[in-house]
């Protein structure tokens, strides 16, 4: 109490003459915080809690000294109004590079960080980040939803009133169809985030647009529908009309608050499982026709030129996959001593349903171990798997490969270009490995065998 | 886009090219050997262990037990396959799949909203079709198009379509020459690759007219004319030597609806599953429900899946060219000072950061201190001059409408930036 200088002091004594020493103290770190804090600050900080104790050599000073967190107050409740991770945490972010971007960096990508990603939900702040004329601001009170073309009953929605409809929430990764593209020809990128990291999952809550369908009458020759959005590109992308009459959203919700920016805000389409890119991002115009569109990602882009000099178009689900997350490049196991068990982690999705296996291989894809499927396993939606494993510190070649319910299965590096050639760009779901070195290090390989 | 970036990769797979050869070979055989269409999934279907498998439903392993506590899926949606090859979760006792539904929420009808006036729609309706809905009436000659493409485009996409940086290319000399390219795989470091431009690749041309009008120029779409979307979609058709009813878009041609709606795309029919006329959604649907079309595992090999040792592919060449860099430490970030916005941004932002964010216009990048430091070699005068009149692929004053004043400042900025 002798620290607390002699105005604060009086100030104090104002407001508390007739209160007790116990609410004295109370004001004082009500009215005085500062002063509680410098007073703290007198005694020695980098002491031992208890001064009976002395310190040996094999003792962690972490412990035996008190840290200047736990010896003055922290920020009050009113500092972070929208919380913010631990400035210790400033290398997870999104990541870009050069040529991934059309010339500049408003027709790019950020990827998401998957090596510091836990269970199956991706952050909104790190949620992966593409988009094809920067984002837009937009103002949600002028904003409107567009539904015509082959319908009884063109409609516009204000944000409010489709807000109205019943809303579902689902858990649904969505997957750039180019997720592994640069590497068709070889490993190229030393790194989860940037060979498979052009992904993310998170729980969308929005309206089945079937269910706005109801009221709008589709005609009978309705088969595709075009989704617009009204940012700088004015992206469109058609969509089959089965899709939307199965599980195709429009959503207004990501993980519990509105959608990012950069995912759309203030709404979007998520088409489960299918290729992000048809999940349009500012959404203010569906229309149906009875032929399709042809928009400008439906050209050379988001089309995969086979070998055969056709070209996949429509290309809708983004096939069965998985990756181990731990170890990886980013998170190798040099830390790790001969004996000592560890778990080895990983993402499985499948945009055509639920994981059903993932194996594990520890010599490059000769022979297989199945792992534990781990946590939720839901429909396109990103599922953990795990095998426990004694470290040996022998260099090993670690391949994961998925199953999902509708029959599919990873194919080989060898069998995936064999179908499609290297030139294909989108789609790539070959079996994925890691090379382990003697030293815990990880680094991209491709298997041919 | 394509071409420049992999350029960057392909050094890197003279290892995968013998195998890829080999390999490739096999795999056309197969597919022309075993192709064949489903018409719908069906449970514990043969392994076909020859080529890749079918679908195999349920053939994948005993953990498939566990969807049957949880989750039921079908094959088919409203007596069809699903469209894209995967699986759909009805209703079921009041779940789908894992998730607890509402059913009545879905039936009942809310009917919110109001009705779109025609204006209104025709107003958002800015779409164009290969049938020609949406395209206007009007006309524009390849002679203007070279002018709008020199104040316009040129910055971009290169003296002659060629591309510039990583912006795309929009032609690659004779289209129906570079459409044969297609079938290419630059399976060797100097091969060529397949062209992928506008001219060889695109399916239909209503798309150019629909980008160019609702998204060219990159920084300002919507903003030309009908006359001039003409006049850019006849150069660009000119510059990959098109014909349309047999006649070469040449330096006289001026192009118009009605000739518009006959050019046919020298790579019109090189896409599959076919999705136009009634039948393109079952088309696709075929197409998704049959792998061999887009390639599969061989089934669920768990022993000895290959003779030998593995073949191990390894990285030749690392991309690195990160931002920011990767790093795993847990760190307290750099603190960085927080200076007032430069007088110079908004007009850098506005009319510059389009080539100069990134080097990849071949324009020195705002914050590459090393290309800056080179540039400022001239003098800042001599970089002022530039500015003025033009450099290399830059326009005079970048294409803007900038005073000198203006521009003095985002100079001033760019090389702050850069220090």
């Amino acid at each position: 109490m002798n620290k607390i200088n002699k105005e604060e002091l009086e100030v104090i004594s104002e407001v508390s003459e007739q209160a007790s020493r116990r609410n004295f103290f109370k004001k004082t770190a009500a009215y005085s915080m500062s002063a509680l804090a410098a007073a703290s600050v007198v005694a020695p900080v980098a002491v031992k809690a208890n001064p009976n104790i002395k310190i040996n050599p094999e003792d962690d000073l972490n412990i035996m000294h008190e840290k200047p967190w736990s010896l003055k107050f922290g920020d009050d409740v009113t500092v972070n109004k929208y919380g913010m991770p631990s400035p210790y945490e400033h290398n997870v972010t999104r990541r870009t590079t050069p040529i991934l971007s059309s010339g500049n960096y408003r027709a790019s990508i950020a990827v998401t960080p998957i090596q510091d990603l836990s269970g199956i939900i991706t952050p909104n702040g790190l949620f992966f980040n593409r988009h094809h004329g920067g984002t837009p601001t937009i103002n949600p009170n002028e904003h409107r939803l567009m539904i015509h073309g082959l319908v009884e009953k063109p409609i516009v929605l204000t944000m409010d009133q489709l807000k109205r409809y019943p809303n579902v929430s689902r858990i649904h990764f969505l997957e750039c169809p180019a997720n592994g593209g640069p590497e068709w020809r070889g490993p190229q990128f030393n790194s989860i985030q940037f060979a498979k990291g052009f992904m993310s999952c998170a729980e969308w809550t929005g309206v089945y647009i079937k269910d706005i369908l109801k009221d709008l009458g589709l005609k009978p020759e309705a088969l595709w529908m075009l989704a617009e959005g009204i940012d700088n590109s004015h992206m469109g992308r058609t969509i089959p009309v089965d899709k939307v009459l199965d599980d195709a959203m429009i959503v207004w919700g990501q993980n519990g608050e509105a959608l990012r920016p950069e995912q759309g805000y203030p709404i979007r389409i998520v088409v489960p499982g299918w290729e992000a890119n048809l999940c349009v991002k500012w959404l203010c115009r569906l229309e149906f026709a009875s032929e399709p569109f042809y928009a400008k990602e439906e050209t050379s882009k988001y089309t995969a030129l086979k070998h055969t000099g056709k070209a996949i178009q429509h290309f809708y689900a983004n096939e069965v996959n998985s990756v181990v997350t731990s170890p990886c490049p980013e998170k190798p196991w040099t830390d790790l001593k001969k004996g000592e068990m560890v778990e080895i982690e990983g993402l499985a999705w499948s945009g055509m349903g639920t994981i059903t296996t993932v194996d594990v291989s520890f010599d490059g894809g000769k022979n297989w171990e199945e792992a534990s499927l781990k946590g939720l396993v839901l429909e396109k939606s990103w599922t953990r798997f795990s095998i426990m494993h004694e470290y040996t510190g022998k260099p090993m070649l670690l391949s994961s490969r998925a199953a999902d319910d509708a029959g599919h299965i990873q194919p080989t590096v060898k069998n995936e270009r064999a179908a499609v050639g290297i030139e294909g760009v989108y789609h790539r779901n070959a079996i994925h490995t890691w090379e382990v070195d003697a030293k815990g290090e990880v680094t991209n390989v491709q298997i041919l065998s | 886009m394509y071409k420049s970036y992999h350029k960057k990769i392909v050094v890197s797979t003279l290892f995968a090219s013998a195998v890829f050869l080999s390999t490739a070979c096999n795999a056309s055989n197969e597919a022309k050997n075993t192709a064949e269409t489903k018409s719908a999934a069906k449970a514990n279907t043969e392994m076909n262990t020859e080529g890749f498998s079918k679908r195999v439903t349920d053939a994948v392993g005993p953990a498939n037990a566990i969807l049957s506590d949880t989750v039921t899926n079908k094959y088919d949606f409203n007596g069809k396959a699903i469209v894209d090859g995967g699986v759909y979760y009805p209703i079921i006792n009041g779940k789908t799949g894992a998730y607890h539904a509402n059913e009545q929420a879905h039936k009942t009808p809310f009917n919110k909203g109001k009705t779109a006036t025609a204006n209104e729609q025709a107003a958002w309706d800015i779409d164009v079709m290969p049938d020609g809905t949406g395209l206007p009436e009007g006309s524009g000659s390849v002679e203007f198009g070279d002018e709008v493409y020199e104040e316009k485009c040129l910055s971009c996409h290169g003296d002659f379509g060629e591309g510039a940086g990583l912006y795309p290319k929009l032609a690659d000399g004779n289209a129906y020459e570079g459409q044969k390219s297609l079938m290419n795989q630059r399976v060797n470091p100097d091969s060529d690759g397949p062209m992928r431009n506008f001219g060889s690749n695109w399916p239909r041309a209503s798309t150019l007219w629909w980008y160019i009008k609702t998204g060219m120029p990159h920084q300002a779409p919507m903003s030309l004319t009908t006359e001039e979307v003409y006049a850019l979609s006849a150069y660009i058709l000119y510059i990959n030597e098109i014909k349309i009813d047999g006649e070469l878009v040449d330096e006289e041609y001026v192009l118009d609806r009605e000739k518009f709606l006959k050019i046919r795309m020298p790579n019109h029919d090189g896409f599959e599953p076919a999705i136009d006329g009634p039948m393109g959604q079952e088309n696709a649907r075929a197409y998704y429900n049959n792998p061999l079309n887009y390639g599969n595992g061989k089934g669920r090999c768990m022993k000895d899946c290959f003779e030998g040792e593995p073949e191990v592919q390894r990285i030749t060449f690392a991309l690195t060219d990160f931002t920011p860099p990767l790093s795993s430490e847990k760190t307290m970030p750099e603190v960085k000072e927080t200076k007032a916005a430069h007088p110079g941004k908004a007009a850098y932002d506005a009319s510059c950061a389009v080539c100069h964010e990134t080097d990849a216009m071949g324009a020195p990048a705002v914050g590459d201190k090393k290309t800056w430091e080179a540039t400022l070699k001239k003098g800042l005068d001599g970089v002022m001059a530039n500015t003025i009149n033009g450099v290399n692929g830059m326009p005079p004053r970048g294409g803007s409408a900038l005073s000198d004043d203006e521009l003095k400042q985002v100079v001033d900025y760019m090389i702050s930036e850069s220090k």
